[in-house]
């Protein structure tokens, strides 16, 4: 199902910094190489603080690299990348319709032209019907429906999503989860998805990136292969637990309580 | 969108490539250039010999005057007439508006009552009833204690009420429900909850204070700070408003930094609030 | 609540409130402004009838009627309208200058990490004094006319005004910092959709000091100066004992700064309808 173009390339990555209160460098990640089918929708956990979401940021551009090289995108339609960020990231003082056109609005678009192209966008996430409310009146789920919307509008070939339910109650998740599923499906994006919920990025991704706990490394890249398009209740089944297992093992060897054989990494 | 993109993997560590050890130095930096500029243009525009260029004064002369009149002892007795002034009023202040405010705060009726004089009070100018509390209680440390009382009376009982407000739904349902007694509901969330609030307001009123002492010593006093600016402005000796007015500035300081202290001790249940 | 009543008698749990009658409930909506009004009616009774009766002394305190009186007399004055005249266009004059710099000066020294390092011990310096303290300077340079009291009422409402402006700028959200710079908003962009909106609340707050400051500004410099204005004409009446006019003169300047603090509130709220529910202040 996915392209051969390649949407993400990530090549030696690495980033220190200086920690301003004890100025001592630290690196807070040590190498990661990554590539990234046009198409595909790949999820990152890791040990809380392993820099998952850093690595996002450089992805975006928000924060530079110390060494090595990240290309993003092969020069198609629209923008190049956006992001969905953790909650509370909509502008407060915006409608969830300025919200949702911000990204076009940035890019030099008319605000009329910007607000017509994020209409459909808006229907698509669900919040039909809510456009003229502010972020204040939506709930948490709803919120990072907006959230979504507003990283759709600019059409982007590549999405990146940090951590987009982490702040949500069980239920919601698991509804957004599937909504995500139809929506990326219906949008035909990349998917570059950071999370710390195992369950999450099995049921979402093609292919799941276990990182190291700091300074952060790529452990392992598991391909997911459960059939599309997944219902939850695919993660009651056998293949879908023994990926947890697989995963939570990994991740477990890095939590300083359960891995003796940290010091050793 | 390429270009973007080969701009993005081109960019390497332009962030950490200068080691950030100027970062908490340069704020040091450049506020002692910023502070030495200006004190060195304001020495040297006095120099040029510009036409009332004598009334700015200069930071030499402020020295001077300083050393002069602490060293001849002349200044403490408008200091301590200030202070003296400045101690009474605020204590009064503390000492009405502390229980007012509590008591406005937890009874709705009672705030209702007082609600339209507290906003018109807020809105005033104090110094317009300065003439009043002049006629009626003379030039003397009354009127000037008085004075200052009312300068902090209302931010201290404002804040208080404040506070009180603050005290979080949740935790009184827990008291509550707990069934204690409206005593120990006072003691063990409105108080605690009013707390940052009071001493947000002890900073808050002093300041005022401190400014009701400047302007009852401005119109009528025959000692003090204000006195000793307004006499010394008078007189054209304009360095010596400017020493006058660094006393009172670095009375302020102080008192915040004294502020800060009980505030620090007062808080260790909660995270630093900024 | 009413509906049920008729079918269902509920268990009597201590919670639950008998019927009322209209008065009581009409009351209960009512009571914050019924019990203003009772106050502030109690107040001028007891003012009136105290004065009347020799409680209070109507030679310094007036009373209320004797108020009215004053008031009706100096309507009628050019003299009156003059001060009115002069101290408006003093307070208004000195906040507007204040205002319009300093929030662009608040603004920038937000944004502008190192200009921010330059001024900052000035103007924490400035910010810690007693502005008004500054007067006699200002006395002594601009005379006893307008320009010095416009200075007076500028000093006493700009630092109000800036360092809250700072304070803002520096406390917008990082997130929504990074949301604009990832959406590629330029710098112009990120200022008018983050840091000014981010910061309005701050701005009305600066502002909102600014008046207080700026009204004590003209009472004082024109006491002070003893030229013309209203602080002048209630200073006068104080001297001259005629405490109706004094009150009248002060109760000016209460509507003032009641006036000028409702009006931002209502300005306040028409900018803020993206925000949950007003805090009191």
């Amino acid at each position: 199902m996915h392209g051969t173009e390649i949407a993400l390339s990530a090549r030696g990555v690495r980033l220190e910094y200086m920690d301003r209160a004890t100025r001592v460098s630290m690196l807070a990640i040590e190498r990661m190489d990554l590539d990234i089918h046009e198409g595909e929708f790949v999820a990152i956990v890791g040990p809380s603080g392993c820099g998952k979401t850093t690595f996002l940021k450089i992805v975006d551009g928000l924060l530079p690299v110390t060494d090595g090289e990240i290309v993003v995108g092969s020069g198609g339609h629209g923008r190049d990348h956006a992001m969905v960020f953790q909650d509370s990231s909509l502008f407060p003082w915006y409608s969830v319709l300025d919200n949702v056109a911000y990204g076009l609005v940035c890019q030099g678009v008319g605000k009329r032209e910007a607000q017509d192209r994020a209409r459909p966008y808006i229907d698509m996430v669900g919040l039909s019907g809510f456009q003229s409310k502010f972020p204040y009146q939506l709930s948490g789920g709803m919120q990072q429906r907006a959230n979504l919307a507003r990283a759709l509008t600019v059409d982007p070939e590549l999405l990146l999503m940090d951590e987009p339910f982490a702040s949500l109650d069980a239920q919601t998740r698991e509804l957004m989860q599937a909504e995500l599923l139809r929506i990326c499906a219906a949008a035909g994006k990349t998917v570059l998805f950071i999370t710390h919920q195992i369950d999450e990025a099995i049921f979402l991704a093609d292919r799941v990136i276990v990182m190291s706990a700091r300074p952060g490394r790529i452990l392992a890249d598991i391909d997911i292969e459960l059939s599309r398009p997944r219902e939850l209740s695919v993660k009651r089944t056998a293949p879908f637990t023994a990926y947890e297992d697989q995963v939570w093992k990994l991740i477990a060897s890095q939590l300083p309580a359960l891995g003796p054989q940290r010091a050793a990494a | 969108m390429a270009a973007q993109s080969s701009q993005l993997s081109r960019r390497k560590h332009p962030g950490n490539a200068q080691p950030p050890r100027i970062v908490l130095p340069e704020r040091l930096v450049l506020g002692v250039i910023g502070f030495v500029a200006v004190l060195i243009v304001w020495e040297l525009v006095v120099d040029l010999k510009l036409e009332k260029a004598s009334l700015l004064s200069s930071p030499t002369r402020i020295v001077t005057a300083a050393i002069q009149d602490f060293g001849s002892g002349a200044i403490w007795p408008h200091i301590g007439t200030s202070f003296l002034e400045w101690g009474i009023g605020f204590a009064l202040a503390i000492a009405v508006g502390i229980p007012f405010g509590l008591a406005v705060g937890m009874f709705r009726r009672l705030e209702y009552l007082v609600d339209p004089f507290l906003a018109a009070l807020y809105a005033t100018p104090t110094v317009a009833i300065a003439p009043l509390v002049i006629l009626v209680l003379g030039i003397e440390l009354p009127a000037k204690a008085f004075l200052v009382f009312l300068f902090g009376v209302l931010p201290m009982t404002i804040a208080t009420i404040n506070g009180v407000h603050s005290a979080e739904r949740r935790y009184l349902d827990i008291a509550r429900s707990f069934r204690a007694p409206a005593m120990l509901r006072f003691r063990s969330v409105i108080l605690p909850s009013s707390v940052p609030y009071i001493i947000a307001g002890l900073r808050i009123a002093g300041g005022h204070a401190l400014v009701g002492v400047i302007v009852a010593e401005f119109l009528a006093a025959n000692a003090g700070l204000g006195f000793y600016i307004s006499f010394n402005g008078t007189t054209l000796n304009s360095a010596r408003v400017f020493l006058g007015i660094l006393i009172i500035g670095a009375f302020g300081v102080f008192y915040g930094e004294v502020i800060r202290r009980i505030e620090a001790k007062f808080e260790v249940w909660r995270p630093a609030l900024r | 609540m009413t509906a049920a009543t008729g079918t269902m008698r509920p268990v009597r749990h201590p919670s639950l409130r008998r019927r009322r009658s209209p008065l009581a409930r009409w009351y209960r909506r009512h009571e914050r402004a019924v019990l203003g009004i009772v106050g502030i009616t109690a107040f001028l009774l007891f003012w009136e009838l105290g004065s009347r009766a020799g409680v209070i002394d109507a030679f310094f305190f007036s009373r209320p009627t004797g108020i009215l009186e004053a008031a009706v007399a100096e309507v009628q004055l050019p003299r009156f309208w003059n001060d009115v005249r002069v101290s408006a266009f003093e307070f208004f004059g000195g906040f507007i200058i204040a205002v319009g710099l300093g929030v662009p000066l608040g603004l920038l020294l937000g944004w502008y990490r190192r200009l921010s390092y330059l001024v900052d011990p000035w103007l924490n310096l400035f910010n810690s004094l007693p502005r008004l303290a500054l007067l006699p300077i200002i006395v002594l340079w601009l005379g006893l006319g307008t320009e010095a009291k416009l200075a007076t009422v500028f000093l006493g409402a700009f630092f109000s005004i800036v360092i809250p402006t700072v304070q803002g700028v520096r406390t917008v959200d990082r997130r929504l910092l990074d949301v604009a710079t990832s959406f590629g908003a330029s710098q112009r962009r990120i200022f008018t959709s983050v840091v000014l909106p981010a910061t309005v609340p701050f701005i009305v707050t600066g502002i909102r000091l600014g008046i207080g400051r700026a009204l004590i500004g003209v009472v004082l410099a024109e006491i002070y100066a003893q030229t013309e204005g209203l602080g002048v004409m209630i200073d006068r009446s104080a001297d001259t004992l005629q405490a109706g006019r004094m009150f009248f003169g002060i109760l000016i300047f209460v509507a003032a700064g009641v006036i000028s603090v409702q009006g931002l509130r209502r300005i306040e709220e028409s900018f803020q309808r993206w925000r949950p529910a007003q805090e009191e202040s």
